[in-house]
């Protein structure tokens, strides 16, 4: 596939810049309602427009129960939406595949594999020999920092690890975007700062697309290029904000930079509920 | 409070509490059957002593050997299709619903109260007795297949979707070992009730097997027999679940908790 997707690095941070050909994910009009138990519907997702550039890191932040995550699932292809259109290089979704590698925040590691077993999966799964596939996941597994715990089971791993394995696993098979589920939510704060910048320079070398649904605003602002904003019932995106921060990023250096605080503060007014919805 | 527990266990050799318990048991058997003398109830050390009687009887081992045979096949047909069948209906409401309603009927009906029935059909011989523990055994594996199917996370079978696996895939190589350790739970109840099943179905169509001896010997009144008898039906169904637990814990020991560093020895 195509693997030299790497975009440029000029007009990074901009809001959608016109792109030749379609995007790398295009949203369009996508509602998903669900069935109530009083039998009426529920609206979680109202017209959502969105589209992601080749190459390009886009947050979705949003309170819990805006319908991000299942935003998420419609774009992998794991939900259908119950209309609109979700394309990925301008061919319709119609399932998931192996050109969008998903991160969930639960790991979903296979409990009965080791970890080599777990990342060398989705690569015998596209065929290759058990040696060629054991190698790759080797690299990958040194290239989280897991280099040592290959034999070991999903169960003895901490947190962080487990989560760092997933992300081997999804990048070992080699998809052009990765969609990101919350993938840091059930880490502590340490953890989760040390894993954002092991994202960081993972993402830095391959520059994939990336769609990273997320709740907390320091690291939709410290990851993205854009930032979009949802509200809930319905879920709506209410506005996209570029974050005009300069690559590559050092945490401690933007933690002082004014733009990267004057970004907290906006998002976070942002997704201040209305004090009638407020739990 | 682990290191208390970790005391008592270091003064007592893992093997000596269950010794002791048999150990009790049998005082109680022979002092009961002494003193109480109720007719047909020999005490534990003439039972004992003809447990060589029957051990070094070619044709009581031939018998045995034939009820074990019996018992694995049943065990293993009911294994055939009581696995994909569970699994299928922890995934499928469609299946589920249609599957559902005829094992609520069958659930309460003693198996053993078919064989008449089968008897009928197949005759006495082995069909109709593998039939019977089939029939008694598949249950308790479709109920925990399907329990472990339907707790299969979710999102293991995305993460396998998203590699390209295919649904029926999915059911074999991802949602059959996530549910494993489940399965293996009703297997191990199986196992019991394939024993329970063989005896009963052997004291019915008598011809055969271990319940043979045991209910021919009742008959001729040699209640020595009869004790030593249950004796060993009882070992072999010990031998069998200590065999059985032997290879749950290589299959799923990927799932066992990890052993506390408290219980090592200081």
């Amino acid at each position: 596939m195509s693997e030299a997707l790497s975009a440029p690095l000029a007009g990074r941070g901009a809001p959608a810049v016109p792109h030749p050909g379609p995007p790398m994910i295009g949203m369009a009009g996508v509602t998903k309602t669900f069935k109530r138990r009083d039998g009426g519907t529920h609206l979680a997702l109202d017209t959502i427009d969105l589209d992601v550039a080749p190459g390009e890191f886009v947050s979705i932040l949003g309170p819990s129960g805006c319908g991000k995550s299942t935003l998420l699932y419609i774009v992998g292809g794991f939900v259908a939406p119950s209309g609109g259109k979700v394309t990925v290089s301008g061919d319709p979704v119609t399932g998931p595949g192996p050109d969008r590698g998903p991160v969930f925040q639960e790991f979903a590691l296979f409990p009965w594999k080791t970890v080599l077993g777990n990342v060398a999966y989705g690569l015998r799964e596209g065929g290759l020999s058990r040696r060629d596939a054991e190698a790759r996941a080797g690299e990958l597994i040194e290239r989280v920092g897991l280099k040592g715990y290959e034999r070991f089971y999903p169960q003895a791993l901490s947190g962080g690890m487990k989560q760092r394995v997933a992300i081997a696993r999804t990048l070992a098979y080699g998809p052009k975007i990765l969609l990101m589920d919350e993938p840091f939510g059930a880490l502590d704060a340490h953890t989760r700062i040390k894993l954002q910048n092991q994202l960081l320079e993972l993402w830095e070398r391959d520059r994939k697309t990336v769609l990273f649904v997320t709740h907390a605003v320091d690291e939709a602002v410290f990851l993205s290029d854009r930032v979009a904003v949802m509200s809930r019932q319905p879920g709506r995106i209410k506005e996209v904000v570029a974050i005009d921060l300069p690559r590559p990023r050092h945490r401690d250096e933007l933690l002082l930079d004014r733009r990267y605080q004057r970004h907290v503060i906006d998002l976070e007014r942002m997704i201040e509920d209305p004090p009638d919805l407020a739990s | 409070m682990s290191r208390a527990a970790s005391r008592t266990g270091a003064a007592l050799r893992p093997g000596l509490p269950p010794f002791l318990a048999c150990l009790a048991l049998l005082l109680a058997w022979q002092i009961a059957a002494r003193f109480l003398a109720v007719g047909g109830v020999p005490d534990a050390l003439s039972t004992f002593r003809e447990l060589p009687a029957i051990i070094g009887d070619r044709e009581a081992l031939g018998e045995i050997a034939a009820s074990l045979r019996r018992m694995g096949a049943g065990f293993g047909l009911a294994l055939l299709f009581s696995v994909p069948l569970g699994l299928l209906m922890g995934r499928s409401r469609l299946v589920s619903a249609l599957v559902n309603p005829l094992l609520m009927v069958g659930y309460p009906v003693p198996k053993a109260a078919l064989m008449p029935l089968i008897m009928l059909w197949l005759g006495v011989g082995d069909a109709a007795k593998i039939l019977v523990i089939v029939l008694g055994v598949s249950l308790p594996i479709i109920y925990h297949s399907r329990q472990g199917a339907r707790a299969v996370e979710e999102k293991l079978l995305w993460s396998a979707a998203a590699m390209g696996m295919s649904g029926p895939a999915r059911l074999a190589r991802i949602v059959l070992p996530a549910a494993l350790p489940e399965i293996l739970v009703g297997c191990r109840t199986g196992i019991v009730l394939a024993l329970i099943t063989m005896i009963t179905s052997e004291m019915i169509a008598r011809q055969t097997g271990a319940g043979n001896i045991l209910f021919n010997a009742l008959d001729m009144a040699q209640y020595e027999t009869v004790y030593a008898m249950i004796l060993v039906v009882s070992a072999l169904g010990i031998a069998l679940d200590v065999l059985f637990e032997r290879l749950r814990s290589g299959l799923t020991g990927w799932a066992e908790p990890i052993p506390s560093p408290a219980i090592a020895p200081a």
